[in-house]
Formats: structure tokens, C-alpha cells, sequence
């Protein structure tokens, strides 16, 4: 028990989280779950959920809001894309090959940005991804513009749940992968630039490397993901760059909670289902979804900057009652502690009696 | 007759010329008539009638960046409010005139619709102020700048499918206010309505420009944007500065979407080209310098048409966006300077 704990424990997976991921993983297979449209509903949340976590990394850590991070999912899906439809490659080394342009050009986006804090730099995101939205409307004869680009799917079955899994794959191990750089001395350095530039440099941190390094991880995890997309969803437009799908990435972190890379990915899932259903419930009132989450967004931010993690932290976190210390510590020295109190409690009842 | 005195007047025109600001504006001008010789005055008068169009949209983002420190998105928005409010009023004054005929009436109809969009404009900055930044003001000031941006985001998406719910995809649009015929300039010719709107953002940045420096409100308004803590000091009442800011600045937005109508007809998304467009003016200009954004909107409006004429049509977020990713590389602060307090906060 005790060496499984550790275990998920160095991979920072705490014991709820790993029910919540088998209970996802079992979703499709359940019958309310298992019709193809709330299928295919599921994977784009699980899309956003990935997404919104390496939005994290880049918005919560050093503090720099990338309002070009659908640019960059499109700029993998569209090179993934032309790969294999015009170089005949398979669909799966796509998803690969989408990696580098996005990082290429995360690491040029890190370097442009150096010298600019705050709002010039999420200005300047901006600017990057409208340009390469442009770019992709005007350079038909590479991209066929707003006519679509249609590509071949990663798999040849017409069911969603073989998808479902890849992303859920693919999700778990961004994750993984960017907890484990920010419980490192990295992450704390990012922090460190993302609260107190004066103060990071006076202790010795460099901030260009550092924020070189997290744009470029950032938007290589929004190039994988937009492969993904392409040999998911089989057509692409330029509108998949807009910024208004930066937006809903962007949402869905700030109602989760900046700052800590798993609120953003817990509350994509249900935020997507809901604005789904109201989508296609009412019919006769187009855009209601949209205007309702404009509306979450603007109350979260003046009432509730924190989001759902400071819900999390303020409540459930420290709370002493043993199971929640073990559920969502999942840490040895929890466990230790609960049993602590355990003991505490049978021997104050031994005293009254 | 101090030695002092005597050079410091060619010292800082010495300084002035060489300044940033200086040296855009003698290339622009140099561009301008190497293009006026090259392809005829069409350039020309088209970068000074788009020039005027786009100065009120970003003197209107400017105000609001240098007084309220807000870095509003949701600019577009209040453009396209005002266009939507001129097109009702509009057509509903030309069907009242089919049946009833008024002398004098068909030319200020466009006129009309127009006040009531400026009208129509200065309420949502004012519902805008009390229902979403007084609140956030009152509860935390840190992060204030990146705060208020997500915020405005947020109003952006909602006034878009708000629009889109209450009133319906289509476009609204008129074909144009006025019947009269085209005029002629230095052998362009410039239909009657851009004509008037030029004329009519020459008129609004004059008053703008007497409120700010004559009117006790306008000196209020320029001393919150200077110095707030001094301001309150003074005994100037934030509050209503703050909201006299938001109303005076998505009046001009408003009362820019109701003169386009003619050329932007009403949809839900039609803010968000203005709105890159004064995006683009405010930062070339530098945040907060709000006569800089009235210099700066012709600067652009040339280098749009140059982009148009001699690279082609559907560009024109490419070069532009490349130009503005330049400026903020090189020059953050802008050409002409930004005088905004707390950019440099998180």
C-alpha cells in the first residue's frame, strides 16, 4: 500500500485523481455514456482538458497569458495535415512531426517576448497568432484556406472510442510531464519569474532561459495535441487558429484555478458537456452557451479569482478528517498523520469512557 | 538674456525632430508622395479619409488605457453597438418617410441615427463601469491590468452572441445615408458619406480636443490619467471620472460604427476588425497616448492601403501583425511614447 502510494506519488497522481481517471477510462463502456455523440463529446472535452494544461504551464507559472495558443494547435494540426496529404506519410508520424514547427516557433514566440512583461506580452501572442491565422487563409495552394483541408484519420473505424483513449493517453501524459518539470527546481524558478522579476534576478535566475524553455515545452504540447486534431476531427479551417478558441481554453483554466495544472483539466470536461447541451437543447436561441460562459468568466474573475483549486485548497485540503488526507494527499506522511489521528481519536473515546 | 535661456528653445526643437515620433511621421509623408507620384493621388486622399475614420476608434481605446488602465478588447463591441442602434433608428425614420413626406427630413435622418448611436454608446460604457469594473475595483487592485483585460474578453463574448441571440446573424447593413452624388478630389473621387465621416471625425477630435484641455471634466479626466493618487488628493471624485472615461471613450467607438454603417453593415463579429485595426494604432502610437493614436491611425491607415495596393487584397493581417510584433520588439513603448502608469506591474 505504502509502496504504491509512493509510486503515484513521483509521478504526482494523488489516489482521487487515479479514481477519477479509471472512472473516465470506464465512461465510454457505461450505457448512458457509450452513444457515439456523447462519445465524441467526451473526447473534446478530454482535447480541452489537455489543452488547458499546457495553457497552464505557460499562464499560471510564469504569468504570461499565450493568446495565440490555438495558433499553435493549428499550426500542428496543419503541418501534420499537409504532411500526410501531400508527402503521403502516415497519419501517425503526423502526429509526431507536429511537434517541431510548434515548438519552433514557441521558442521564437519565448524569444520575441523576452523584454516585454505582462499585457505587451499577451499582446504580442496575439499578434502572432492572428498573423498566422492569416497566413493560413492566404497561402492556399499549402493550406486550401477557408475551403478546408481534408486529411485521413488516424485510425479507419467510424467509432470515437478508440480516439477517446488516444487523447485520454495523450492528456495523461502532458500531465505527467509538466508536473514532474514544475515540482522541479525549473517550476520554481518559474514561479519565481512569474511573481517577482526583480527579485527572481537578484537571486541568481536567469529568466530568459526559463521562459524560453516554457513557451517552447508549452507550444510543443499544443502542436502534439493539434495533431491529434487533425486525424481526429478529418477537416481543417483557419478558424481553428481564431482566438476565440483560445478563449475556451483559456475559461476553462482561469474557472479551474491558474496556477495549478489539473484545475483547468477537471473543469474542462463538465464545462464542455454542459455548454454542449445547451447548444443543442435550445435550438431556437443560438449563441446562449457562449453568452453564458462570458458570463462565468466575468463573475469568476471579480468574485472568484482563484477558481475551483482555491475551492480545493481552502476546503478540502486542510481538512483533518483522515480519508480526505488520504484520499487527496495520497502521501506517506498523510497516511502517517491519519493514522495519528486515528489513534488519537480511539484513545481520547478509551479516556471518556 | 541668460545664456541659459537663449539656446533652450533650439535645444528642444533639436530634440523634438529627432525624436521617434518625428522621424515616423517625415517617412510616412515622404512614402505618401513617392506613392502619389507613383500611382496617382488615389493613396493619398484614401489614407486621409481611412486615416479619420480610425482616429476616434483609437483615440477612444487610448483614453480608456491611459485614465481607467484598462486594456479593453471589447472595444469592437461598442462599435458595433453603434452600428446597430443607427441601423434601427435609420430604417425605421425611412419607412416613416415613405409614407409621410417632411422636408428636410432625408438629410438628418443618418444624422439622428448617429447621436443615437453616441447615445446608445455612452449607456453600455456606463452599464459596463458600474456592473463590471466598479466591482472588480472595489474588491483587488493587483493584476489589475491583466485582470481587467480577461474582463473585457469576457464582455466581448458576451455583447457578440448577446447581438447574435436578441437580433440574428444577418447582416444589417444600408446602402448608403446620403443620396447625393460623389465628389471629385485632385481627380479621386470620394463618395459622399466617407466624405462625411472624415469631415465628421475632423469636428469630433476639435471637441474632444477643446473638452480635454478646457473643460474642468477634461483637465479632471487628464489628471486622474497622470497621477491618480494626486488626483484624488485634489479632491477629484474617481468614481465618476472613471465612468465620465468609459462613457466619453464608447461614445466615440459607437458614434465611429454608426458613421460606417454604410461600409460595415451591422453583424455580430463586425467589432473585431476595428477592433484589431485600433489595437494595431494604439500600440504604434504607444498605450495611453491618446493624440498619438489620432497621428498614429493615419500612419496605419497608409500603411493598410499600401498593403492593399501593391501586395494585394486579404493581407492585411499578415504585414500589419508583423509590423506590430516588430514595434513591440524594438520599441514597446511606442513611437510616440506610451504615458500609462502600470504597464510594468504584473
Amino acid at each position: 500500500m505504502i509502496g504504491f502510494l509512493k509510486v503515484i506519488d513521483k509521478v504526482s497522481l494523488t489516489p482521487l485523481s487515479i479514481l477519477g481517471l479509471i472512472s473516465l477510462g470506464v465512461l465510454p463502456v457505461v450505457p448512458p455514456f457509450n452513444q457515439e455523440y456523447l462519445v465524441r463529446w467526451l473526447t473534446m472535452g478530454i482535447f480541452l482538458a489537455a489543452q488547458a494544461v499546457a495553457f497552464d504551464f505557460t499562464s499560471g507559472f510564469i504569468s504570461i497569458v499565450n493568446f495565440g495558443f490555438c495558433a499553435f494547435v493549428g499550426l500542428g494540426a496543419y503541418t501534420s495535415a499537409i504532411l500526410v496529404v501531400r508527402a503521403e506519410l502516415s497519419p501517425w508520424i503526423g502526429l509526431f512531426a507536429s511537434i517541431l514547427p510548434a515548438a519552433l516557433l514557441g521558442f521564437l514566440t519565448g524569444v520575441l517576448t523576452l523584454r516585454l512583461r505582462g499585457i505587451f506580452a499577451a499582446v504580442t501572442t496575439f499578434f502572432i497568432g492572428l498573423a498566422l491565422m492569416g497566413l493560413a487563409t492566404k497561402w492556399v495552394f499549402l493550406t486550401e484556406g477557408p475551403l478546408g483541408l481534408n486529411c485521413p484519420t488516424l485510425l479507419k473505424t467510424s467509432s470515437n472510442v478508440p480516439y477517446f483513449y488516444i487523447v485520454l493517453v495523450m492528456m495523461i501524459v502532458a500531465y505527467i510531464v509538466l508536473k514532474a518539470v514544475v515540482r522541479s527546481h525549473i517550476g520554481l524558478a518559474f514561479q519565481a519569474i512569474g511573481q517577482n522579476m526583480e527579485a527572481a534576478r537578484t537571486s541568481g535566475i536567469n529568466p530568459t532561459r526559463y521562459r524560453i524553455f516554457n513557451f517552447t515545452l508549452s507550444c510543443a504540447f499544443a502542436g502534439w495535441l493539434g495533431g491529434f486534431y487533425a486525424h481526429y476531427v478529418g477537416v481543417l479551417t483557419p478558424d481553428v487558429m481564431s482566438t476565440a478558441k483560445t478563449v475556451e481554453v483559456l475559461v476553462a483554466v482561469y474557472i479551474g484555478g491558474r496556477g495549478s495544472l489539473w484545475g483547468g483539466a477537471a473543469v474542462a470536461i463538465p464545462f464542455l458537456c454542459a455548454t454542449e447541451l445547451v447548444r443543442s437543447s435550445l435550438n431556437e436561441l443560438p449563441g446562449l452557451n457562449l453568452v453564458m460562459y462570458g458570463l462565468f468568466l466575468i463573475l469568476i474573475m471579480i468574485y472568484y479569482p482563484g477558481g475551483i483549486a482555491q475551492v480545493y485548497r481552502k476546503f478540502l485540503y486542510k481538512s483533518k478528517h483522515p480519508i480526505p488526507i488520504l484520499l487527496l494527499k495520497g502521501s506517506i506522511s498523510g497516511l502517517q498523520k491519519a493514522e495519528n489521528e486515528m489513534l488519537n481519536r480511539l484513545a481520547g473515546l478509551r479516556k471518556t469512557e | 538674456m541668460t545664456p541659459h535661456s537663449e539656446d533652450r528653445v533650439p535645444n528642444i526643437f533639436h530634440h523634438a525632430v529627432r525624436s521617434a515620433g518625428a522621424i515616423t511621421i517625415f517617412i510616412a509623408l515622404v512614402i505618401m508622395v513617392a506613392s502619389a507620384i507613383d500611382k496617382g493621388p488615389y493613396i493619398v486622399v484614401n489614407t486621409i479619409v481611412t486615416g479619420g475614420m480610425w482616429a476616434l476608434m483609437a483615440m477612444g481605446l487610448a483614453l480608456v488605457f491611459g485614465v481607467m488602465n484598462v486594456p479593453s478588447f471589447a472595444h469592437g463591441e461598442f462599435f458595433m453597438i453603434g452600428s446597430l442602434v443607427s441601423f434601427y433608428v435609420v430604417t425605421t425614420l425611412n419607412e416613416y418617410l415613405l409614407r409621410t413626406s417632411v422636408p428636410l427630413l432625408p438629410v438628418i435622418i443618418p444624422l439622428m441615427g448617429m447621436f443615437a448611436a453616441c447615445v446608445a454608446g455612452c449607456i453600455a460604457g456606463a452599464l459596463c463601469e458600474i456592473m463590471v469594473f466598479r466591482p472588480l475595483r472595489r474588491r483587488s487592485q493587483e493584476q489589475w491590468v491583466m485582470n481587467t483585460f480577461l474582463l473585457t474578453l469576457g464582455l466581448s463574448i458576451i455583447m457578440i452572441n448577446g447581438h447574435q441571440l436578441v437580433f440574428g446573424t444577418e447582416f444589417k447593413g444600408i446602402v448608403s445615408y446620403w443620396d447625393f452624388p460623389s465628389v471629385e478630389i485632385l481627380g479621386t473621387y470620394i463618395s459622399f458619406d466617407r466624405l462625411f465621416v472624415f469631415v465628421l471625425s475632423v469636428i469630433a477630435m476639435i471637441c474632444f480636443w477643446s473638452f480635454m484641455k478646457f473643460s474642468r471634466s477634461g483637465q479632471a479626466i487628464r489628471a486622474v490619467s497622470q497621477d491618480e493618487a494626486g488626483a484624488l488628493m485634489v479632491g477629484i471624485n474617481l468614481d465618476s471620472i472613471q465612468m465620465l472615461t468609459l462613457c466619453v471613450s464608447c461614445g466615440l467607438a459607437a458614434l465611429a460604427g454608426a458613421s460606417l454603417l454604410f461600409m460595415y453593415p451591422s453583424y455580430p463579429s463586425v467589432g473585431l476588425g476595428p477592433l484589431y485595426n485600433s489595437w494595431f494604432i494604439v500600440i504604434l502610437a504607444g498605450l495611453g497616448n491618446v493624440a498619438g493614436a489620432a497621428v498614429g491611425a493615419f500612419i496605419v491607415a497608409l500603411f493598410q492601403i499600401l498593403t492593399t495596393v501593391y501586395i494585394g487584397e486579404g493581407w492585411g493581417f499578415v504585414i500589419p501583425s508583423a509590423l506590430i510584433i516588430l514595434v513591440l520588439t524594438f520599441k514597446p513603448s511606442g513611437i510616440f511614447g506610451s504615458v500609462v502608469r502600470g504597464i510594468h506591474d504584473k
